[in-house]
Order: C-alpha cells, then sequence, then structure tokens
C-alpha cells in the first residue's frame, strides 16, 4: 500500500486530476453496470419494480435456467462457428493482404488505404449492404453464382437455416478483414529489413523467409490480434441485428444477441443478464492473453 | 585466381548512377576493403557483389561464373551486417546454424561446426543465450561466427565495427584480421575510417561519387596517392594542402609570401598546383629545406604533439604538424620547419592529379 501511495508523491496535481477524470469515467460507464449486470443475474427481477436495487437473491437458478433452454446447444455452437471462423478468416485473409501490401509495388498503399474503408463504416451499415448482396431473389452474389454457372438454384442466405449463419459470418469477416490488415501490417514494417536478407544470403527461399523470419517475429503481434479480434467478434452485434436477428428459428443466434434478446425483447433481464456474465468471464480470459502479448511484444 | 572479378560495373537508380565503371579483381585469400566518404557507393557496391542490388551493366563475376542474375542464396557469399542482423527469436546457437539447418546438413555436422566456431571466437558459454542478452561486441562476434560457420567463398563486411566503442573496435580489428590470417578467406571490407583499410586489408579501394579515385596495396596508397582527394583521404591526421605555383626555373615551387622550396625534379613551368605535406614529414628538427613558420596552438596527448604553425607572412594557410613525444614550443614561437622534399606531393589545380 505504501508502495502505492508513493506513486502518487511524485506525481504533480495536474497528472492526478487526468488519471481520476479517466478513471471516474471508466467506473461510472462501465464499472457500475458491469456490477450491476452481475447483480442482477444473481436476482429475481420483477418488472413491475425496475427501480429497486436489492431484490430477491436467486442463487444460480437464472444460470440453471438458461441451460435448461432448448435452443441453447445451437447458441453454443452457433457462437463458437460465429467467433470461431469469422477470427480464422479475419486473421488469414488480413494477414495475407498486409504480406501483399508490405511488397513494393505502384499504388501499394493507396489500396490498402481503400480496404480501410470497409472498417470505418458502421457495422448497422455494413449489415444493410450486405443484406442487398445477399438477398434471394435479386442479390448480387446469387446472380454472380447463377451467371458464372457455379450454381443451378438460388440460395436463400438468409432465410434459409443451413446458410444464415454463415452468411452474417462471410459479412463479419469482411468488416474485421481492415483491422486485421492494418494491425498485422505494423507488426511487419517493425521486423527489419535486414534480417530478411541475412536469411537470404543465408539460403533461405521466399518460403522459407516467411515461416523462418516473419511468423516467428509476429508472433506477439498475432496474439494481440487475435485476442483483440475475438473480444470484438463476441461483441459484434448491429450487424447481426442487421442481417438476421439472429433467425430464423435461431439458425444464427449468437450468444450476444441472445442475451440482448432475452432482456430487451422477451424482458426475462435475469436470464439476459445471466448470458451477458457468462460472456464477461470468457472475455476477461481473453484480455488476460492480449494483455499478455502486448507485454511480450514489447520485449522484444 | 580470381574469386571475385569486376568488370565495367554500373548501377544506377532510374537516372542516377550510384556506381560508374568499376573494375576490381579480388585474389583468392585476399582481404581488400572499400573505402570513401559517406554516399560515395561503397557499401551499394558491397550489396552487389552479395546480390542484395542488382547492377545495371558490366559483369560480376564469382568464381569465373558470372553472376549478375543470380540471387543471393545462391552465390554461396556471407555478409556481416553493420547492424549485425541478428535473428531475435533464436538463441546463438541457432542463430549459427541458420543457413546449415537450411541446407539440412546432419546434426552432428552441424554441432560440430557449431562448436568449433563458438571455440574460434570464445562464443562456447553463450550458445544458449538470446541477441538481445548479449553486449555489442558479443554480438558482432557472433555475426562473424554466422558468417564462418558456413564456409562461404567470400565473406562481406558492411562496416562492421561502427556500433562498438573505440577501444573495442581497436581490439576487434586485429581479432578480425588475425582471424583472416588463420582462415585465409577472401573478404571484402567497407568501412570509411582509412585506418581500419589501411591496418586489415591487403589491397585497398578508393571510391568517390561512384567511382574508383585508386587502389593497390595501402602503403603505396600513402605514398604515392594519385590525386589530391586520395592524398587528403589516406593518412591521419590528414595532409596539409597549400596552394602554389611552379617557378620559372622548373624545379621549385613558389607559395605563400614568397617561400621556395626546391624539389630537385623538372616541373611544368608557371604550372597552378597544390602542395601536399602530410604532418608527419614536417620536422622541427634534422635534415632538409627550411621553413620559417609561426607556432599557432600547440595541443599535446603525451605521446604525440600536435603544433599548428602558419608559414611566416601567410595568413590562412595553417599547416599541422605531428611531433613524436613531447615539443618544447609554445604558441607565439617562430621556429624553423625542416621539409624532406622527398616527401612531398604536387597535384594539378584543375584536374587535382599528381604531379
Amino acid at each position: 500500500m505504501k508502495k502505492f501511495l508513493s506513486h502518487f508523491e511524485q506525481r504533480s496535481g495536474f497528472e492526478i486530476a487526468l488519471a481520476v477524470f479517466a478513471l471516474a469515467y471508466l467506473l461510472v460507464f462501465a464499472g457500475l453496470p458491469l456490477l450491476y449486470n452481475i447483480m442482477l443475474s444473481f436476482q429475481q427481477v420483477d418488472l413491475m419494480e425496475p427501480a429497486t436495487l436489492l431484490r430477491p437473491f436467486a442463487g444460480l437458478a437464472n444460470y440453471r435456467d438458461i441451460f435448461s433452454r432448448p435452443e441453447v446447444h445451437q447458441v453454443l455452437i452457433n457462437t463458437l462457428l460465429f467467433v470461431g471462423l469469422s477470427l480464422t478468416f479475419q486473421v488469414i485473409i488480413g494477414f495475407l493482404l498486409a504480406v501483399l501490401f508490405a511488397q513494393d509495388f505502384p499504388l501499394a498503399s493507396f489500396m490498402r488505404g481503400l480496404f480501410l474503408a470497409g472498417w470505418i463504416m458502421p457495422g448497422l451499415v455494413v449489415g444493410v449492404i450486405w443484406k442487398l448482396l445477399f438477398a434471394g431473389d435479386f442479390g448480387v452474389l446469387n446472380h454472380l453464382l447463377m451467371t458464372s454457372g457455379l450454381m443451378h438454384e438460388r440460395i436463400f442466405w438468409l432465410s434459409d437455416p443451413g446458410y444464415s449463419l454463415y452468411a452474417v459470418i462471410i459479412a463479419n469477416v469482411w468488416l474485421g478483414v481492415p483491422f486485421n490488415m492494418l494491425l498485422l501490417s505494423v507488426g511487419l514494417a517493425a521486423i527489419p529489413g535486414d534480417l530478411y536478407e541475412a536469411a537470404e544470403l543465408d539460403g533461405a527461399n521466399a518460403f522459407q523467409r516467411f515461416f523462418g523470419i516473419t511468423l516467428p517475429m509476429m508472433k506477439a503481434t498475432l496474439g494481440a490480434v487475435i485476442s483483440l479480434g475475438a473480444i470484438m467478434t463476441m461483441q459484434q452485434f448491429d450487424l447481426i441485428a442487421a442481417l438476421t436477428q439472429g433467425g430464423p428459428a435461431n439458425s444464427s443466434q449468437v450468444a450476444q444477441y441472445w442475451s440482448w434478446q432475452l432482456s430487451f425483447q422477451t424482458f426475462e433481464v435475469s436470464a439476459g443478464s445471466a448470458v451477458a456474465t457468462l460472456m464477461l468471464v470468457l472475455v476477461l480470459i481473453i484480455a488476460v492473453f492480449y494483455v499478455r502479448s502486448t507485454r511480450s511484444e514489447r520485449m522484444v | 585466381m580470381n574469386r571475385i572479378e569486376i568488370e565495367h560495373l554500373y548501377k544506377a537508380y532510374g537516372p542516377v548512377e550510384i556506381l560508374k565503371d568499376i573494375n576490381i579483381a579480388v585474389p583468392e585469400g585476399q582481404f581488400v576493403a572499400l573505402i570513401g566518404p559517406s554516399g560515395c557507393g561503397k557499401s551499394t557496391l558491397l550489396r552487389t557483389i552479395a546480390g542484395l542490388e542488382q547492377i545495371t551493366g558490366g559483369t560480376l563475376k564469382i568464381d569465373g561464373n558470372v553472376v549478375n542474375k543470380t540471387p543471393p542464396r545462391k552465390r554461396d557469399v556471407a555478409m556481416v551486417f553493420q547492424s549485425y542482423a541478428l535473428y531475435p527469436h533464436m538463441n546463438i546457437e541457432k542463430n549459427m546454424s541458420y543457413s546449415l539447418r537450411l541446407k539440412r546438413s546432419a546434426p552432428q555436422v552441424i554441432k560440430d561446426s557449431i562448436n568449433s566456431v563458438a571455440q574460434t571466437l570464445g562464443l562456447t558459454h553463450l550458445l544458449e543465450r538470446m541477441p538481445r542478452q548479449l553486449s555489442g561486441g558479443q554480438r558482432q562476434r557472433v555475426a562473424m561466427g554466422r558468417a564462418i560457420v558456413r564456409n562461404p567463398k567470400v565473406f562481406l563486411f558492411d562496416e562492421p565495427l561502427s556500433n562498438l566503442d573505440a577501444a573495442l573496435r581497436v581490439h576487434m580489428r586485429s581479432e578480425i584480421r588475425k582471424l583472416h590470417n588463420r582462415l585465409g578467406a577472401t573478404s571484402v571490407y567497407v568501412t570509411h575510417d582509412q585506418v581500419e583499410a589501411m591496418t586489415m586489408a591487403d589491397h585497398v579501394v578508393v571510391l568517390r561519387a561512384g567511382q574508383v579515385e585508386q587502389q593497390g596495396k595501402p602503403i603505396n596508397l600513402y605514398d604515392q596517392p594519385a590525386n589530391k582527394f586520395v592524398a587528403g583521404f589516406i593518412g591521419s591526421p590528414a595532409m596539409n594542402f597549400i596552394e602554389g605555383r611552379i617557378g620559372a626555373d622548373g624545379h621549385s615551387v613558389l607559395f605563400g609570401a614568397n617561400h621556395v622550396l626546391d624539389l630537385g625534379r623538372e616541373l611544368p613551368v608557371g604550372q597552378n598546383v597544390w602542395l601536399g605535406m602530410r604532418p608527419e614529414h614536417l620536422q622541427l628538427e634534422g635534415n632538409g629545406q627550411i621553413l620559417r613558420c609561426r607556432v599557432d596552438n600547440v595541443e599535446s596527448t603525451g605521446s604525440m604533439t600536435f603544433i599548428e604553425v602558419q608559414p611566416e607572412g601567410g595568413k590562412d594557410t595553417p599547416m599541422l604538424i605531428t611531433h613524436g613525444g613531447k615539443a618544447a614550443v609554445v604558441t607565439g614561437d617562430k621556429v624553423n620547419l625542416f621539409i624532406d622534399t622527398a616527401n612531398l606531393h604536387l597535384f594539378d589545380r584543375e584536374t587535382e592529379k599528381a604531379i
């Protein structure tokens, strides 16, 4: 405690004021809602009395409730697929693009800039655009697949339970690729060029240089990008709201959207809070990985 | 037999010519130094030999084979970088064995050669460490070890000592030369430090603005510089230059306020010249022709005294003298400077070529 306080003794009032402001902001707008959410998940919520703070304690009843629901298996599998597939393709495509744009060719930086256009668009707008692309009767995607001869029948991307989740994943991958590319580009640029020259003189071909130099040197950056991407994917909400709203028949339902639906559409606040709390625990675990990989990034 | 042959080599970036008509032959086992001021193209020349830069004209041969278009990894050359370029994610052993592992050498062969090279360079106790745990001198040694392990046709050094402190630099200088004497590997060494070039190399190439100004044995460059640039670049402290003119008698040079030195050889009458005198060839006592001077400044290092003088009657023609040991002169003294005219150099004022 003494050591902790001594940190403050060396600081000026201005520095402390800045820190206090940031901490207060975090506490009010992130800390309290989180605590309140955790509290709700252990309480019996009566919507007739929304203004009370202390409600009957429910123990783990809310958690037992959500795991006993028939859709829970599908939601769990969907969430796993949504996060896993989105991350895998975002990172792989983002990495390939980062490597591509790290090469020296005309308009490389201009084209890299274009890719960022997708990133600055709100998820809701992206969702609407992809809805048009995916549309069954007049969608661009179906038109391309049919005229190129790859498909003979229309796919109802958003209303066919067999496709809806993958449609959302495709749109989410598109949305996340620029972010991955940008962060990985920074990591690539930080690798000194003479390492590649040394490796080339040591007899490494392009393939061996990638696996011998680039990949191991990118380990810390990849760790950070993957954990950050996982957190952001678990927060992806507006895209789903715009595309499928979890349907049809929960075929594209994922945990974060389910939590919102439970709390604010069917008003089962306790169950929604329980799902949100479970997500919070997951995010915290990933955040630990993130902090650890950014720390080792600094060590190199 | 020549290990490296460079014939009429040109290198241009767009319209800018970096290297112009370079001709150098490096016999097997020779230690060649490329030297010149920053931006003269010496590092670029080294990188063209490595294959890291493509040449735009002429031929480059290694072991008699033209390698103009050969990628670096097929040239069998090793390079020690200025930054060392050690792989940060590999320990020292892995750093040194990377090339052998790429070649899929037998594990026992790799182990044996790493151990023997590590012993030669005194790295045995560091093999398990990571590069970031090593000091500058140790990293430098690892970079050399990584090159030696490969047993390449040619060693290339790109200012390898410039990141070390002065004392370590002098030490590593002799280490590298001793290593070369032992291994007999053909080496090309880039440096901007003429002392390094003079002390280490068998053959020195002086470059300026992408062209070879002069090449030859270090002592020949010192004794017979081909032009004013080489004369000023080789030797430390640098040669003194004074503007002068050849007298009507055709064998003496006039300069400053009616000073005359008789060179005792046939010279073009009336020619404007630069008179070049090395500080170590100007004596406060001894034999030779006498020049009256005023002492402007005296700096003593104990083992050596640097004296700045001005020929009598002159104003802006300071000359530096190095005097072994201590000198009994102080600022303001009038002294006789003894000049051995055999060590005088004359350069055409226009072309700056030696006369």
